[in-house]
């Protein structure tokens, strides 16, 4: 199977795009524009000492390319992003900027950090030592949830002169998973909270003793019970029973649009927070979306995520969970329309 | 030095070399240059001061220097060059006085360079070179610390703050601006040598006309040239870039100028030249006349310093001359000039020199002279009978004009002496007082009283202005001619022999000349300059094309020759050497690789696999969480693993922020602590 004329016109394409972009400055243009003058005088009247100052002006823009060129050679970049990123929340975002070369110096690196919004952040690197990094971090606030693509760092010099604006390709454009915005959740729901469903005995973080079992390493010493271990002389260890009553399953009400929506969504997230950091198990149930019960803070972003990345569509019917263990869990629903 | 500063010395720097361009250019005079020196310095310290409401003039100024500058360059100014000197003079004190901002000293700079272009365009010296070379190295420095001090500026932070607080670049920054000349420096050479010469010089230069130098305009009084005579300065310069091979031993060189025909008793004129414009020949040349075969063949190729004359200079006889202009004229005496001064600077002149020693004779067709040219050569003022019965009275006996003009010639260089004392002592005539009374004189008196004897005795002769031969400079292998060369002699017309040159000037040679070997390698270099830089043309272009095309030429047949004896061998090295400075090249082309002594700050590979053990247990750094409270986090939940995660944390600090590669022997240590958090000690 070959590939299409089209493809092959974009890997052509592709190749042949330019590493960086140069435009010239205010003072370029000048420079651009005092050579070509003087280079027509010279032509008229045939001296050669106007030629040697035209092509002083040409060296000038050769070397300024040559050493631009120099500096931006042998960068590499990396991005840190947050592992969770929460809407309308400041994250704190890092990047390496690592100079490769074996001798040569960076010099007046500035970095654009681009932004979905208004102008880009800049930081100005005067010099970066041959096998040197510079690290610097920004704060960023993401105003939507979903799936968004980083608009990516680009690192630019105006070395040596400030005649040319050399550009690298944007780099790091990478994808990020924004999780709704959390906050406080509603009266009426932190009232449904205190309504548990049956508890289900099994170990978990919760205050009652559940099983009194021998040490593993790893357990909490303070967990130690003391007595037991001097019955059984082997050191023992209380197990605690889990806050069963607090296992949710969240459900999702109705194919919402605009604010409401990403207001349902938002108090989803918080209560998701709330419940995990309590040491509950969250379902999550929604037309088109379901996740399993679970706990612990990876199944935390895999709820956040499904809240996330949620898209209602009236045609969607709500998922039937399938039940598991069978145990009756605790619903709270939140209306999204 | 902040690099603020530095900057701003850069600038003014820059402004005093500009500065510098139009006083060795002529274009400002001593005191205008003080003058202006002066102010540049009071506007640093004005810097300083700040003198309030300065600023708040900065319209009313523009307007009104706008408005004189109009007045200046339309009504006042002898030129629009002199007009337009003035206005960078004046925009370069204003923009110094009112400097605010980075952008106002970057323009200082802008400034400078045009003076050095309007210099470029009134002179040749070699001044300029050193000019401009001292404006690349600082315009590089200050274009750099423009550049480094706006990023600052604009973008601001840390970065900003080790630009203009710590002087950040300031050595390093000094060193590349010096690099970076080079490397400009050396790009622009390459330019100026392949950028073709194909315009033609259409709009004619100010060229600098030079002082005049005496005894090379229509009328020239005796002792003219005691002005000039102990002047060492350089004005002529001749190459035989055809040979011959020991050029230094041509016999009677001299370079021939301006001939009079008229005398007044003190004065020499051209009085009655019959001047003729001379076309260019289908060869590109000026012919004059036909070489006849008598004597050699000589090409010259003759550097002139601007001297104030129009006169083209040659050994005689003059058969062609190449040089940069439409015409050129030439008069009944043959005497050649150019109007355009750029075309002096370098021509080439075809000379046939005449034979045999001093006074050779001159095989001119021996066309006898017309009555009318006869009376003008013939032409005297009232002199003293004296002189006639003494040019009578040496010729006694001699076997005609030709034997005459001989022996008068010998009696001249034989009785009299040289001197350049030519102080008056009588009232006599000169020619008389020289003769009867002080018989000492220089070479204009000596040319012009064999001239007045023969003329006397009906000898028609005419005196000639010129240079003698100078001297050689062995490190550029070319005559070096100064205004102490000038010289006179007497050209005499004999039936049946023609023209004649006749030299009665006892003229010693000079003892030394005080310039020593480094003055003749220094004039050598400036010879060059003339050579390759103000002179280079599209025919050296063309040249050099050639001789590469032939070298290449010349490659490919050995190659091919090799190909066809099956003999390749002997191109092994040179091919070795072209390929392995190709991969060098590539190599440093590349230069992705980092140095081992220089490790990147990385995460080492010992603390990598204690948090992989350490994540099998649950227990991974949190975000933000420090090394060290990662530490006293796993101390608390495992006590057992807090021994060696504490050895393995701190060699990881080490390693991570010490900017330093641990020994082998700490390396193993922290892999067995490592090994030890993989197999905790049971409690």
């Amino acid at each position: 199977m070959f590939p299409s004329p089209g493809s092959w016109v974009r890997v052509v394409a592709r190749l042949f795009r330019p590493r960086r972009t140069i435009r010239p400055t205010r003072e370029g243009w000048w420079l651009l524009l005092a050579a070509v003058g003087l280079g027509f005088a010279a032509m008229n009247t045939g001296n050669n000492l106007l030629y040697l100052l035209v092509s002083m002006l040409l060296g000038l823009i050769v070397v300024s390319g040559l050493l631009s060129e120099r500096s931006m050679r042998g960068l590499t970049i990396g991005l840190r992003t947050p592992d969770e990123l929460f809407a309308n929340r400041p994250a704190l975002f890092s990047a390496t900027l690592v100079n490769r070369k074996r001798w040569a110096s960076s010099y007046s690196l500035t970095i654009e950090v681009v932004r979905p919004e208004g102008p880009p952040r800049l930081v100005y690197v005067p010099r970066l030592p041959p096998g040197q990094e510079h690290v610097f971090s920004w704060e960023e606030t993401l105003s939507r949830r979903g799936r968004q693509r980083l608009p990516g760092i680009r690192i630019t010099t105006l070395f040596p002169f400030g005649l040319f604006l050399k550009a690298g390709r944007a780099l790091l454009e990478s994808e990020v998973v924004v999780y709704p915005p959390v906050g406080a959740i509603p009266a009426t729901l932190l009232a449904d909270l205190g309504q548990g469903a049956t508890a289900a005995r099994r170990p978990g973080r919760g205050s009652d003793l559940y099983n009194l079992r021998e040490y593993r390493w790893g357990d909490d010493p303070r967990l130690i019970h003391w007595r037991s271990t001097a019955k059984a002389g082997s050191p023992m260890v209380r197990e605690l029973e889990a806050e069963a009553t607090l296992d949710t399953r969240i459900v999702l009400e109705g194919a919402g649009a605009g604010a409401r929506l990403e207001a349902g969504l938002s108090v989803a997230a918080s209560l998701v927070i709330h419940l995990i950091r309590l040491g509950a198990s969250v379902e999550l149930a929604a037309p088109g979306a379901w996740v399993r019960l679970g706990a612990g803070r990876p199944h935390e972003r895999r709820l956040l995520t499904a809240l996330a990345l949620y898209d209602p569509a009236p045609s969607r019917h709500m998922a039937t969970p399938p039940r598991a263990s069978g145990l009756p869990l605790r619903e709270i629903r939140v209306q999204l329309a | 030095m902040t690099a603020a500063l530095a900057f701003r010395v850069a600038a003014y720097l820059l402004a005093l070399d500009g500065l510098l361009a139009l006083h060795l250019a002529g274009l400002l005079g001593v005191m205008g240059t003080a003058l202006a020196a002066a102010t540049i310095a009071v506007s640093w310290w004005q810097d300083r001061q700040r003198i309030p409401g300065l600023s708040r003039l900065r319209w009313a100024m523009t307007v009104l220097i706008a408005a004189t500058s109009a007045v200046d360059l339309l009504y006042l100014a002898a030129s629009l060059l002199d007009g337009f000197v003035r206005l960078l003079l004046v925009l370069l004190l204003y923009r110094l006085f009112t400097r605010r901002s980075l952008r106002d000293a970057r323009d200082v700079g802008f400034l400078a360079f045009f003076m050095l272009v309007a210099a470029s365009s009134v002179t040749f010296d070699i001044t300029f070179l050193g000019i401009f070379l001292v404006f690349l190295v600082l315009g590089v420095w200050a274009f750099m610390l423009h550049h480094v001090l706006s990023e600052a500026e604009r973008v601001g932070g840390p970065g900003a703050l080790a630009v203009t607080n710590r002087g950040g670049l300031g050595p390093t920054l000094l060193g590349l601006a010096l690099v970076a000349s080079a490397t400009t420096l050396a790009v622009t050479g390459v330019f100026f040598f392949i950028i073709p010469r194909v315009g033609q010089a259409a709009l004619p230069l100010r060229a600098k006309l030079g002082a005049m130098v005496s005894g090379f305009s229509d009328r020239v009084e005796l002792g003219a040239f005691g002005e000039i005579e102990s002047d060492p300065s350089v004005v002529m310069r001749v190459r035989f870039p055809e040979g011959p091979a020991l050029p230094e031993m041509l016999p009677n060189l001299r370079w021939r100028g301006i001939a009079f025909d008229h005398f007044d008793g003190r004065s020499w004129k051209a009085l009655r030249p019959q001047r003729s414009t001379l076309t260019r020949g289908a060869g590109g040349q000026f012919e004059l006349r036909r070489y006849r075969g008598v004597g050699p063949f000589v090409t010259q190729e003759i550097y002139l310093e601007p001297i104030g004359s129009d006169i083209v200079f040659a050994a005689p006889r003059l058969l062609a001359v190449g040089l940069s202009a439409a015409s050129i004229t030439v008069d009944d005496m043959d005497s050649v000039s150019v109007a355009i001064p750029s075309a002096r600077l370098r021509y080439v002149a075809y000379s046939e020199l005449e034979p045999g020693g001093r006074g050779g004779r001159n095989v001119e067709p021996p066309a006898p002279l017309d009555p009318d040219s006869r009376q003008r050569y013939l032409q005297l003022p009232p002199l003293p009978p004296r002189i006639e019965e003494l040019a009578r009275k040496v010729s006694v006996g001699s076997g005609g004009p030709y034997d005459t003009a001989l022996r008068l010639t010998r009696f001249l260089a034989g009785t009299y002496h040289y001197t350049l004392a030519l102080s008056r002592r009588t009232d006599l005539e000169p020619i008389e007082e020289f003769l009867f009374v002080r018989r000492s004189g220089n070479c204009e008196y000596f040319a012009s009283a064999l001239a007045v004897m023969l003329r006397s005795i009906g000898i028609a002769a005419r005196l000639v202005n010129g240079f003698q031969r100078g001297e050689w400079n062995p490190y550029g292998r070319y005559l070096m001619i100064r205004e102490r060369d000038a010289h006179s002699w007497v050209e005499a017309y004999i039936d049946g022999v023609g023209w004649m040159t006749l030299d009665p000037s006892p003229r010693v040679p000079r003892a030394s000349t005080g310039v020593d070997r480094i003055g003749l390698y220094l004039d050598s270099l400036r010879l060059r300059w003339y050579r390759y830089v103000v002179n280079w043309s599209l025919r050296d272009q063309v040249t050099v094309a050639a001789a590469l095309q032939r070298q290449t030429s010349t490659w490919r047949e050995r190659l091919l020759a090799a190909h066809a004896a099956g003999d390749l061998s002997r191109l092994g090295p040179p091919a070795a050497a072209l390929i392995g400075t190709l991969v060098v090249g590539f190599v440093l082309w590349r230069q992705r690789g980092v140095r081992a002594t220089r490790p990147l700050a990385r995460v080492p590979r010992f603390y990598e696999r204690a948090l992989r053990v350490l994540a099998r247990r649950d227990l991974r750094p949190g975000q933000g969480e420090t090394a060290r409270e990662f530490l006293a986090r796993v101390s608390a939940a495992a006590p057992a693993c807090a021994r060696p995660l504490s050895r393995v944390t701190a060699g990881y600090e080490r390693a991570r922020f010490g900017a330093m590669s641990l020994p082998a022997g700490d390396l193993a240590e922290l892999e067995s602590c490592v090994a030890q958090l993989e197999r905790p000690p049971s409690r």
